[in-house]
């Protein structure tokens, strides 16, 4: 019987728990009292995070197309076919798509596949999906993408607002911190379209329609300045270009943007006053300001609002934008992205290149790469050829199922790492059965640029190997020099070329982690940032203008769906339907509808409705839920079966190429029986 | 039945946790969550998406069980769920009524003459028969009426131990009723027989409407009833018979409840003290009005 | 039978253990402590885990046997049971043990816990510091272990009062190296008793508002449905809950697999969610006050023994603002 001390594979809170082994195998969880921010206790996944380990349907051997079967093959088969698959293409027609999920290691390592071994930039991952924006945004404004402050410092907020964010059901830990707050006095202002539980536990609750986020942002930046709540200290001394934004937002007075929002005027002025007389007031964001073609612009009207009121660098301030994946910020940080290095060094900065050049010992190619989306258009299109797809399931998180399954089949060649059987894995010509978080060790970095280890409890079952032993060993084979004998030698390499993770060594990740900004080894790691300057010197104010979305509800399709999570299930639930009470708490796929609409459409709880958009259509099972405003449909993503995404489209925001997953035109029916 | 043996070593990857060839192939036993293995010797379809099983149990294994109790069936791979019993432990095979209604009850649907199914049982208190009095009122609403058949046919085969004896019985239409072929035979022993549906169609002409509804249509002494159903019928006809005189602690409701473990044990099916598939699933009505 | 044990002679004495037991014991990993096979480090015996050992008879998840199909017909394989010896078990754990002896040894029987159960040896170790949350003596759970201990064990300071509560126990003094354990006399029994009501009445001075009907009083007053609305459904104190036992049963694998049982927790809406899709329990707040009249009520009902063992874990465990005891949720504001 053991207890190994790691960190859960779920979302970006970075929650620590003990997974208890007994037999060789993990039986159970139970909470770390020592992690920095959960501090003994857990979510409901992370209570179940051991139940998909020992899964029978758990990869164990690699698999090589052979015409319609995917049949069992040798490792050295399956690399070598990778290898020289992709080799034998054009660098501009290859890409590579690592794991949110993988370790900061992994992503580090195939980042250097794709640049050093297969002279691509084309890298990316699913940030693209969820906070390219905050890293476009924030990398404008402040020089720096992540959050602001810690988790905890959400305790000491005199206001908090936020904004498009299912706390209690995404990140419920920061949930926990929140009504810590709010039960001590903190105003709370939640934005959200639906009345969910942090909507309906907050002082003010606004509803505004979908995709009219810069307006609403704004109009409160005009009574704050209206109402000289501006910290004008803060802005002359700490920031540039606030005039600019000034004159621009004289136009959002709460009564105008009523008509764009739908938001009644004095309720825009008590949020406005709530935020801007606080002393110290926190912002937190996720998917509903990212998810839309405005998606940069809205990350830099948050930034303008805490620019404003110079709530940033004290405890208690901040921006918070929640990362989904448990690694998602590391695979930023790691340089798992087309125009940026590990570090957030700039592909098109010569010294950045050379800097690499020399750290890799080869030649770098300097053209920023595609993004994510990107990718699978140009697949579409014949322009890439190869994909090597790590830990991802496109077939059911990106935008556009029909294309991506044309992107997808058309390819040349198609390699999948994973744990488990995917749509996405199911159309490979590889298939490379992986470790999981329980069976290796390596680095997470949470929402909290928290960098904490993950050790090993158990065996990869059969012959699955580690993420970072495949991309070591593809390294080998592509002629790139490294020699990695563990996970720790690549943070080694890491902090010699990132700054930002320059002080981190296994040794000197105990419970608490490290959090970056750490650049030398006795750093003790940065839990506030820009206390005293942002990374650019001055931070940056932008004005934003409202825009319409890019496929709002018209005559033939008069419903705006919007799609989203639940509490039980992470993203294409390949993990949570695999343990016994996920699956059961929330077993199949459906859709929220407001009780008028359903009524409206002859429809009842339980019934067959038959949802469809200009992309596709889905029949689900109504849920008629009044906390959805009339006119909005919601549409968990997680369910294969009925992937939202066949109905989404992959209208994307020019600066960040995030798709608008949270706006589709679209129109519902009752299915005939 | 075959045997493996020692060859427990390439099962399971912590293959030395096991206790290699077990002794319990098959036979289930006090305290054990290991399943009887029966195989299914008949299937006949009652309704669109339901059908009646008849299973045979391994041989020299004492099953002797009362109407109202339940097993636990099993589908390995699926899992395994609550069925009532719905035969008489007077006559012949065990007879289970199977509705399509989730992943295990699906997954029972496929299975063939010939397979087996794993059963741990009998289950739960069944009728108290000792304590009933003689004559007796048996009400059923849908498929809740496969737990009530066991009581009916029991009391045809014991005809002289009862009095009066009526059955009430609804489905939603004529082709969700259950077990047609049998209602002559329970009038030929004596029993008053009612069929309702709630829609009728051209080809019926029987009852249309609600079981409470037959309930005025029969000449009863206040007696013992056994109903089982929705909540809502169950308590219009307890209404109903307590304006009859019936007492509330002689009206017999089978409830209804999440069961996984079906020895009082994990928990899932309370109903506040009590055990549903312990304590009961049959319960006074009295006890159980609170919850329905 | 007593004996007692100097501080020095305790690894000697657990080395001596493990030559033919599965030692189980509290020690450091990564800074917390946390019960494992125990491999030669020093115990922690000071303070209580979050996870209770009582684990080790009622895993979290728990294979029942292995199906393999063949032909048509199945062989079922049960799981070995380890011998193992828990040392250090608290006693409010240990009377968490006694009430699932009470649940799982009445007929119809679990057979999979009472072969751990048979199977494993429980040395606890009497309460002389209880932690903050600690109130094991208003429960009458604590702060000495009161029945169903092999071997009970008191820290005095500069040694351990062992005192045999089973045959076994008595082995485990007498089956050991000779000189291990010393006699033990009067003044050993009085510093024990001296220890005992120290912890005693520091808890019963902290929490002498506490008592099983004040809460009874709360559970019948308090707002449930405000509270289900601040839950944010971790479950984490049902599965923290050394007493909660509630389990679901699941299949994992076709044709062959096992079936196991997996730790539940009545907090979710699944819980009780019948396949038509109606629920006895309809919102949150019902189904919390259903876990605290199941412990306070329905338990003491069935069993004589109330569901609570005074350990603090949900308090500490709980993701909400919720105060287990007061059931309330502290607000600085009107509501």
């Amino acid at each position: 019987m053991e207890k190994i001390l790691t960190t859960c594979v779920y979302c970006g809170c970075g929650c620590g728990l003990y997974l208890h082994v007994d037999g060789g195998r993990v039986v159970g969880v139970s909470p770390s009292r020592k992690s920095a921010a959960s501090k003994g206790r857990l979510c409901i996944k992370g209570w179940l995070s051991g139940d998909f380990v020992n899964h029978p349907d758990r990869l164990s051997y690699p698999m090589i197309r052979k015409g319609e079967r995917q049949l069992r093959a040798s490792w050295d088969e399956a690399l070598s076919l990778v290898a020289s698959s992709l080799t034998g293409m054009d660098p501009s027609a290859v890409g590579v798509l690592t794991s949110a999920k993988g370790t900061n290691e992994e992503n580090y390592l195939f980042s250097k596949l794709a640049r050093a071994g297969f002279k691509t930039n084309n890298v990316d991952h699913v940030a693209r999906l969820c906070h390219a924006p905050t890293v476009t945004g924030l990398s404008y404004a402040f020089g720096s993408g992540a959050t602001t402050n810690p988790i905890s410092s959400l305790e000491e907020a005199d206001a908090i607002l936020v904004v498009g964010s299912n706390t209690t059901e995404q990140h419920p830990l920061v949930a926990s911190y929140v009504l810590k707050a709010r039960s001590k006095g903190t105003k709370l202002i939640v934005v959200d379209p639906r009345r969910t539980q942090i909507a309906s536990l907050a002082d003010i609750h606004i509803s505004p329609r979908p995709g009219t986020d810069v307006a609403w942002i704004n109009s409160l930046l005009n009574v704050i300045i209206k109402q000289g709540l501006a910290d004008q200290d803060f802005i002359t001394k700490r920031t540039m270009g606030f005039e600019a934004v000034k004159e621009s937002v004289l136009s959002y007075a709460p009564e105008i943007v009523e008509t764009i929002c739908g938001v009644p005027a004095g309720v825009l002025r008590e949020a406005a006053l709530a935020y801007g007389s606080a002393d110290k007031a926190s912002i937190i964001y996720a998917m509903g300001i990212t998810q839309h073609i405005t998606g940069t612009d809205n990350v830099q009207a948050l930034a303008n609002l805490a620019l404003a009121t110079g709530n940033l660098g004290r405890p208690g301030t901040g921006l918070y934008p929640l990362r989904g994946h448990q690694n998602v910020q590391g695979a930023c940080d790691m340089g798992a992205l087309p125009d940026l290095y590990p570090g957030y060094q700039k592909v098109v900065d010569a010294n950045a290149r050379a800097k690499f050049e020399k750290g890799w010992s080869t030649k770098l190619p300097k053209v920023p790469g595609l993004t994510a989306v990107e990718m699978i258009q140009s697949a579409e299109t014949g322009k890439i050829k190869g994909l090597l797809i790590i830990g991802e399931n496109p077939m059911v998180s990106y935008p556009d199922r029909s294309s991506v399954r044309r992107a997808l089949e058309k390819l040349e060649f198609l390699a999948v790492c994973d744990i488990f059987p995917t749509e996405t894995s199911k159309l490979a010509d590889a298939v490379l059965p992986a470790a999981s978080f329980a069976e290796k060790e390596g680095t997470f970095t949470s929402t909290e640029r928290r960098i904490q280890r993950i050790r090993k409890a158990t065996d990869p079952p059969g012959e699955s190997r580690s993420e970072w032993e495949v991309a070591a060993e593809l390294l080998r084979r592509l002629g790139v020099p490294g020699d990695y004998s563990s996970p720790a030698d690549i943070m080694e390499e890491i902090s010699s070329l990132a700054p930002n993770y320059g002080g981190v060594t296994y040794h000197r990740l105990g419970a608490a982690g490290l959090q970056w900004p750490c650049p030398t080894r006795d750093h003790p790691g940065t839990e506030i940032m820009h206390i005293e300057k942002f990374p650019i010197g001055l931070a940056r104010f932008r004005p934003v203008d409202h825009m319409e979305p890019a496929e709002g509800p018209d005559g033939e399709y008069p419903l705006l769906l919007t799609t989203g999570r639940c509490l039980y299930h992470f993203h294409t639930s390949t993990m949570t339907r695999r343990s016994p009470l996920l699956d059961r708490e929330v077993p199949s796929p459906f859709v929220e509808v407001n009780p008028e609409d359903a009524s409206r459409a002859g429809l009842r709880n339980g019934q067959k409705a038959l949802v469809e958009t200009r992309r596709g259509q889905l029949q689900l099972e109504v849920k008629v839920s009044p906390g959805v405003p009339r006119g909005i449909l919601f549409v968990p993503f997680h369910f294969s079966e009925a992937p939202a995404n066949l109905l989404t489209g992959a209208f994307l925001d020019p600066s960040s190429k995030i798709p608008e997953l949270k706006i589709s035109a679209a129109r519902l029916r009752k299915v005939s029986p | 039945m075959s045997d493996r043996g020692s060859n427990s070593s390439n099962i399971s990857k912590s293959n030395n946790s096991y206790s290699g060839c077990s002794k319990y192939s098959g036979r289930s036993s006090q305290g054990s969550y290991l399943p009887l293995q029966a195989e299914i010797v008949d299937i006949d379809v009652e309704s669109p998406n339901t059908y009646l099983i008849s299973l045979v149990l391994p041989s020299g294994v004492d099953f002797s069980y009362k109407p109202g109790q339940f097993v636990m069936v099993s589908v390995f791979g699926l899992g395994e769920c609550p069925i009532s019993i719905t035969s008489t432990p007077t006559r012949g095979s065990l007879q289970l009524c199977i509705r399509r209604a989730g992943r295990i009850t699906n997954g029972i649907m496929d299975a063939r003459i010939g397979d087996v199914l794993g059963i741990r049982g009998p289950c739960g208190n069944g009728f108290p028969l000792n304590r009933m009095k003689k004559d007796i009122l048996i009400a059923g609403g849908g498929s809740g009426f496969a737990t009530l058949r066991s009581l009916i046919n029991y009391i045809v085969d014991r005809r002289n131990s009862f009095g009066k004896v009526a059955v009430a019985y609804g489905a939603r239409t004529r082709q969700d009723l259950y077990f047609m072929q049998e209602y002559k035979g329970w009038q030929q022993a004596g029993i008053d027989v009612s069929v309702t549906v709630d829609i009728g169609d051209e080809g019926w002409k029987g009852n249309v409407g609600m079981v409470p509804a037959l309930i005025d249509k029969f000449n009863l002494l206040a007696g013992s009833a056994a109903i089982c159903g929705p909540s809502v019928m169950i308590n219009a006809v307890a209404a109903k018979l307590m304006a009859r005189g019936f007492d509330h602690s002689d009206i017999y409701v089978s409830m209804e409840r999440h069961m996984k473990c079906g020895v009082g044990k994990c928990e899932h099916c309370c109903i506040g003290p009590y055990h549903a598939c312990q304590d009961g699933p049959v319960f006074t009505y009295d006890v159980v009005k609170e919850v329905l | 039978m007593k004996a007692f044990l100097p501080k020095e002679n305790l690894i000697p004495w657990l080395k001596d253990l493990s030559s033919s037991l599965e030692v189980i014991a509290p020690v450091d990993v990564e800074g917390e402590v946390v019960y494992q096979t125990w491999k030669g480090q020093p115990p922690v015996l000071i303070g209580n885990t979050l996870s209770s050992p009582i684990e080790v008879l009622m895993p979290r998840t728990d294979v029942l046997f292995r199906y393999v199909q063949d032909s048509g017909r199945y062989t079922f394989d049960e799981p070995n049971v380890p011998t193992r010896v828990v040392v250090g078990m608290k006693p409010c754990d240990l009377k968490a043990v006694a009430i699932l002896d009470r649940i799982f040894g009445s007929e119809p029987t679990d057979r999979p816990y009472l072969a751990k159960r048979r199977s494993t040896l429980l040395i606890s170790l009497n309460c002389t510091d209880p932690g903050p949350r600690c109130f094991c003596a208003i429960m009458g759970s604590g702060p000495g272990s009161l029945e169903g201990f092999d071997l009970t064990l008191t820290d005095l300071g500069s040694g351990y009062l062992a005192e045999a509560g089973s045959a076994a126990g008595v082995l485990l003094i007498k089956g050991c190296s000779s000189g291990l354990f010393l006699e033990a006399d009067g003044s050993h029994e009085a510093s024990r008793d001296i220890l005992l009501e120290k912890a005693r009445s520091v808890m019963a001075e902290k929490y002498e508002d506490r008592s099983v009907e004040h809460l009874r009083r709360a559970i019948r007053s308090a707002d449930w449905e405000y509270l289900g609305r601040q839950c944010l459904s971790c479950g984490g104190c049902s599965f923290i809950c050394p007493v909660c036992h509630c389990f679901s049963i699941a299949d994992l694998g076709v044709p062959d697999g096992e079936r196991v049982r997996c730790r539940d927790t009545c907090l979710l809406s699944g819980f009780s969610r019948m396949t038509s899709g109606a629920n006895p329990l309809r919102s949150i707040g019902e189904m919390m006050r259903n876990w605290y009249l199941d412990k306070f009520e329905h338990l003491p009902e069935r069993t004589g023994l109330i569901g609570c063992v005074g350990c603090g874990r949900c308090d500490e465990i709980c993701l909400a603002q919720i105060d287990r005891w007061r059931l309330e949720v502290l607000d600085e504001r009107s509501r």
